[in-house]
């Protein structure tokens, strides 16, 4: 039947006001995650008159806490840890903990549990790693020591600061690295792949698993060359996840109430459906119900298929935004997720206890070649003979997901393609009984009486409850050199502004990238309240200061 | 950890607990509301079970219309916004007659139905909403709902209670001496022919508030409905957009709202309330939040006195009398189907065209002798288990997605919630969990009689079923006591100054600098924003809110002879 689409019933009568259908504000932020709640809280602060749009019935975007299995249990269904609480900007210059919002980061990060039972842990900890690598090779745990010194530094002086700062062109990135061995150290790492740098650090095959799988799980492609310089990143940043209290969504919630306390409006339930440019600068964007808000400043945090490809009129879309659209490559995978609700504690049968405190446990993956395997089958659009991915306890660390006592939630994750063989809806339920079946090898008192409830999300699952995850992009757009760095998401976008004239990018999809990494969103702020003559309230925090001084002065 | 200081501290960050805050932040009073579950609304929620659906698993429609809180929080601007249905309501019958009931926009639509089955119901209730009109419908609203009970030590003829005498005054015609006592079942009797028409009425006023069947409480049962009837329909997205639009209501006005805060108790100094101390496993820790003028209890009653104050504080017949209250009634069963087409009716596909499509049908209506074998089995205590047969198992089912696109995937609806009564966990002969254990067996009896009065209600055309039983509410909700939807029975003793206590009739409590502001204090249940405004007439009383010029009382509203602040001088 047809809907009464969009076209509300007006009665004669209003019994209560309502918001109107037109409104000005100086800035319309679209889209509700972490990058756009990040900008409209520094925005509002800085005085403008902020109204952020969000197209679902909750703010936060990958950063959701659901009730997915119904009822009584909630998930994170996108980001489950956070890996930058360390830098963050928005951490610092807001108050956040007085909404309550506190992380954990517990020592036992990230385990590999592999066949035969046995184990290697990554801890926040060097030498608790180097203690659990010694099983495997003592000399593994004594390059993980040697390497660490310099991937930190790389980390701490070059990257998390390269983060909350506009990209460099490539000369001028080569330039300013070239100054310090540290930098170039990076740029060496940068020609080489992620599998290059793993076999060239490490020689054993467990340990070499573990570190490819942590480095590559949130989209560096294994074999490309061009982005090594991320390894280091994401290999201290699995050291150092962190998980929210009260789960993902509270930082969302916090980020809102920022926004509100500084007169900000957010309107949920409104997509965006188009924003209005004219004479090659925008006045406004028009929400799916026909409300029109208009805006000196309009900040997309969709990316350029969506925001160019959807949003604008063809006619006014310069030619290299609409070359970006079209050429936009979304994330190589997406992921396959099935969340249980057990009233069995979950155990791993490990040669190391302590294993069961990790926060991710990684299983499935006894050499390179298994991690490779899985990497091309799903690249290939299948997810392969031997099936691995990562696990968590939710309620581990989170109490709060749950009401019920004794009842935990977890979930086993793995890179799943989004146009899968024969079809998600076809191929979902194999999957799951898969999916338990590898979950039960490593906890064999997973049985089905102690399983309260399931469900499976899949890639087409995600992009239907995000629609800017399209594909299930969770990144909005692959990690790849053409679409990393200056050229994220094109060369023609500094600091998230785009060739049109009041229209910025500030999601994912831009410079540095995705992950609630947090740093289009502050970006694109910094850009907007320079180019509106707003208040700068915020300052530049100490670990960007100091690079700037090292590297760009 | 630093202890934190406000003016007030907020025990629940529900609706009642959300608005409230907003009264009095925007009374400029520093304000915090503490809240136990990750999100605040209470009720009011909306969840994506499955990704492109959102259910209902409460709150459905919005019934506060008449609200003077709407413009005195000025909720527009925190992005409120209403979807209106041409038709609210329709009954179908298992011998194959349906109406399509319309609503006040509509009201053309039920003349029609009507001169089919029933013409001399031309009009049935929706008479007396015609000859009442727009305000007068706001007045008899805002007199049942958005007054504070009167001051106890104040005499009063019953007949002189405001909602009788607005009812005297606009509708004489109607009015007649036996109303005082009678119940909604007599009322319908006197007023209404068609049998399917009485249990529309008597089932619409369940879920309104008033069970049909209790003494005295007609013109509550009719005001229910006539809630209904004002509002008809619901905000856009469903009804946890309008908790949003409070709490950001209340946030914009500097309230501290905090999530996953359970509180674990009142801190009580001198029979004062001074402050709170939250719970082990608070997002905050342990850690104590003073409230320099008022803590405002937004949980329920029992909770309150029961386990966040100290037995050591209060009289021991006082406790007794507090676990004694009536949590009978309320207790819901909430499915929600996921299917490809809507149910079309048996006998009479026609009856419901698209674009007027009920938003809520009640089904099978075919007998007030059903409606009071179901309030027995649910009300008394019973000796088996919940019974299958149609008779005990009439349904409301409930539809959004016909008039709000954000609530379905296009090309599937979502029939949710589809409301049947429920015996309370507590009250339960086979255990607390003796509902939980026929979950499965209910589910399908529901389902099969859907399919019975709707052939295409089939297994294919059904996508997914969701289930809470009223135990999954309360384990989901802490606030949900008894999986019941308006904390303690509305019935007359349980109503008005005498609800919860005649001694808590006016929000305050034998405790120094505590209120309550639950659905557990008058008016009770459905979002109304009326425990919070009713409770600001009191505050202001009492010296603690001073609110601005955008502030009006009710017109019926009687200071209390011994009040020290606010209206008193």
């Amino acid at each position: 039947m047809t809907r009464v689409e969009h076209r509300i019933l007006r009665p004669s009568e209003h019994i209560l006001d309502e918001f109107p259908e037109r409104t000005d504000f100086d800035v319309v932020v679209i889209g509700g995650g972490p990058n756009g709640l990040i900008a409209a809280a520094y925005l509002a602060r800085s005085g403008l008159r902020v109204a952020l749009v969000e197209r679902r019935q909750e703010i936060g975007g990958g950063l959701s806490t659901e009730e997915t299995l119904f009822p009584g249990y909630y998930t994170n269904s996108h980001a489950f840890y956070h890996m930058m609480t360390d830098y963050l900007p928005v951490l610092s210059d807001f108050d956040l903990r007085a909404h309550g919002l506190y992380f954990v980061k517990p020592n036992a990060q990230a385990a590999a549990v592999f066949s035969d039972a046995s184990s290697l842990m990554l801890c926040h900890q060097i030498e608790d790693t180097k203690d659990s690598l010694a099983k495997a090779s003592p000399a593994d745990a004594a390059a993980f020591g040697r390497v660490m010194r310099t991937w930190r530094r790389i980390v701490e002086d070059l990257l998390a600061p390269g983060t909350y700062l506009p990209a460099l062109s490539p000369i001028d990135m080569i330039e300013s690295l070239e100054r310090t061995e540290v930098g170039g150290e990076a740029l060496r790492l940068t020609e080489m792949s992620p599998v290059e740098i793993i076999d060239e650090t490490f020689e054993d095959d467990r340990v070499r698993a573990l570190m490819l799988y942590v480095a590559c799980m949130w989209g560096l492609d294994p074999r490309e060359s061009g982005l090594g310089f991320m390894v280091p990143l994401m290999i201290d940043r699995a050291m150092n996840k962190a998980q929210c209290y009260g789960g993902s969504h509270k930082l969302a919630g916090s980020l809102s109430r920022e926004i509100h306390k500084a007169g900000g409006v957010v309107l949920d339930n409104s997509e965006v459906t188009r924003i209005v440019v004219s004479q090659g600068a925008v006045t406004g964007v028009e929400c799916f119900d026909g409300r029109f808000l208009g805006a000196k400043a309009v900040l997309s945090s969709l990316a350029p298929p969506l925001t160019f490809g959807k949003l604008i009129d063809r006619a006014d879309v310069p030619g290299e935004m609409s070359e970006a659209a079209e050429h936009w490559e979304w994330d190589k995978w997406s992921f396959c997720t099935l969340a249980l609700a057990t009233t069995t504690n979950p155990r791993y049968e490990v040669d190391d206890p302590w294993v069961n405190d990790a926060l991710m446990v990684v299983l499935g993956f006894d050499s390179t070649d298994d991690v490779l395997g899985h990497y091309d089958a799903v690249a290939s659009g299948d997810l392969g003979d031997r099936l691995g991915g990562h696990a968590t306890v939710e309620t581990r660390y989170d109490l709060t997901l749950t009401r019920i006592a004794g009842h935990h939630v977890s979930f086993l994750q793995i890179h799943a393609p989004y146009d899968i063989d024969g079809g998600w809806e076809a191929r979902g339920p194999g999957v799951a009984d898969e999916l338990l079946d590898l979950w039960r090898r490593h906890w064999p008192g997973l049985d089905d009486s102690g399983i309260v409830r399931r469900s499976l999300e899949s890639p087409v699952d995600i992009e239907t409850r995000i629609s800017s995850m399209v594909r299930g992009s969770i990144k909005h757009g692959d990690y790849n050199p053409l679409q990393m760095g200056a050229f994220r998401p094109s060369a023609s976008c500094v600091g998230g502004r785009s060739p049109i004239a009041g229209l910025y990018l500030c999601g994912s999809s831009s410079y540095p990238g995705g992950l609630v990494i947090g740093g289009p969103g502050y970006i694109a702020a910094g850009s907007v309240v320079e180019d509106m003559g707003a208040e700068r309230w915020w300052q530049t925090p100490p670990f960007v200061r100091r690079y700037q001084e090292q590297y760009l002065s | 950890m630093r202890d934190e200081r406000f003016d007030v501290v907020v025990i629940g960050g529900g609706h009642n607990g959300s608005t409230i805050a907003a009264y009095l932040a925007k009374s400029g009073l520093s304000t915090c509301v503490l809240e136990a579950r990750p999100e605040c609304g209470g009720g009011q929620e909306n969840t994506e079970v499955r990704p492109g659906f959102r259910i209902d698993p409460h709150a459905t429609y919005l019934y506060g219309g008449a609200a003077p809180g709407f413009d005195q929080l000025e909720l527009w601007k925190y992005g409120m916004r209403m979807v209106y249905y041409p038709s609210m309501a329709g009954l179908v019958t298992l011998d194959g007659q349906a109406a399509n009931m319309g609503s006040r926009w509509r009201p053309d639509l039920a003349e029609q139905s009507l001169a089919r089955y029933s013409p001399e119901d031309q009009g049935g209730t929706g008479r007396i909403f015609d000859e009442l009109g727009e305000q007068g419908s706001r007045e008899l609203l805002r007199a049942l709902f958005w007054t504070p009970p009167l001051p106890s030590q104040l005499e009063m003829d019953p007949v002189d209670m405001p909602w009788w005498k607005v009812f005297r005054e606009r509708l004489p015609q109607f009015w007649f001496d036996q109303l005082l006592d009678m119940n909604y079942l007599d009322f319908l009797d006197e007023f209404v022919h068609w049998e399917p028409l009485k249990v529309l009425s008597a089932i619409g006023a369940w879920y309104c508030g008033a069970h049909p069947a209790w003494d005295g409480m007609m013109l509550q049962a009719l005001g229910g409905t006539l809630l209904f009837n004002y509002a008809s329909g619901a905000p856009r997205g469903g009804m946890h957009t309008y908790a949003h639009a409070i709490v950001r209501c209340a946030l914009a006005h500097g309230a501290r709202i905090i999530t996953n805060a359970p509180v674990g108790e009142v801190i009580i100094r001198d029979g004062r309330a001074v402050g709170v101390r939250l719970a082990d496993d608070a997002a905050f820790g342990e850690k104590t939040i003073w409230a320099d003028k008022a803590v405002i209890s937004a949980i329920d009653v029992q909770h309150t006195f029961l386990n966040v104050i100290g037995q050591r504080h209060l009289d021991p017949s006082f406790r007794q009398r507090i676990s004694d209250i009536s949590l009978k009634g309320g207790s819901l069963f909430v499915m929600s189907v996921i299917c490809r087409e809507l149910p079309r009716y048996h006998g009479r596909a026609d009856a419901f065209p698209d674009e007027v499509y009920p938003s809520c049908v009640v089904a099978p209506a075919d007998s007030l002798e059903w409606v009071r074998i179901q309030t027995r089995d649910s009300y008394s205590t019973r000796t088996g288990p919940v019974s299958l047969q149609p008779e005990h198992l009439t349904m409301m089912i409930c539809t959004h997605d016909v008039y709000d696109s954000t609530r379905a995937v296009e090309g599937f609806h979502v029939l949710s919630p589809i409301y049947l009564e429920m015996p309370p966990p507590e009250y339960d002969v086979n255990g607390p969990d003796g509902v939980n254990r026929q979950k499965d067996e209910i589910t399908k009896a529901a389902l099969g009689l859907l399919e019975q009065l709707a052939p295409n209600m089939t297994g294919e055309n059904i996508v997914d079923v969701f289930v809470n039983t009223p135990q999954d509410s309360e384990f989901r909700n802490t606030g949900l006591v008894g999986g019941n939807w308006y904390g303690i029975r509305h019935s007359e003793d349980q109503w008005f100054g005498n609800r919860p206590l005649p001694e808590l009739g006016r929000y305050r409590t034998p405790i120094e600098g505590l209120y309550l502001c639950n659905q557990t204090s008058h008016p009770g249940g459905l979002c109304l924003m009326a425990v919070p405004y009713n409770l600001m007439h009191v505050l202001i009383e009492d010296g603690i809110a001073d609110p601005g010029s955008w502030w009006y009382p009710s017109p019926f509203y009687v200071p209390d002879p011994s009040a020290k602040g606010g209206y008193a001088s």
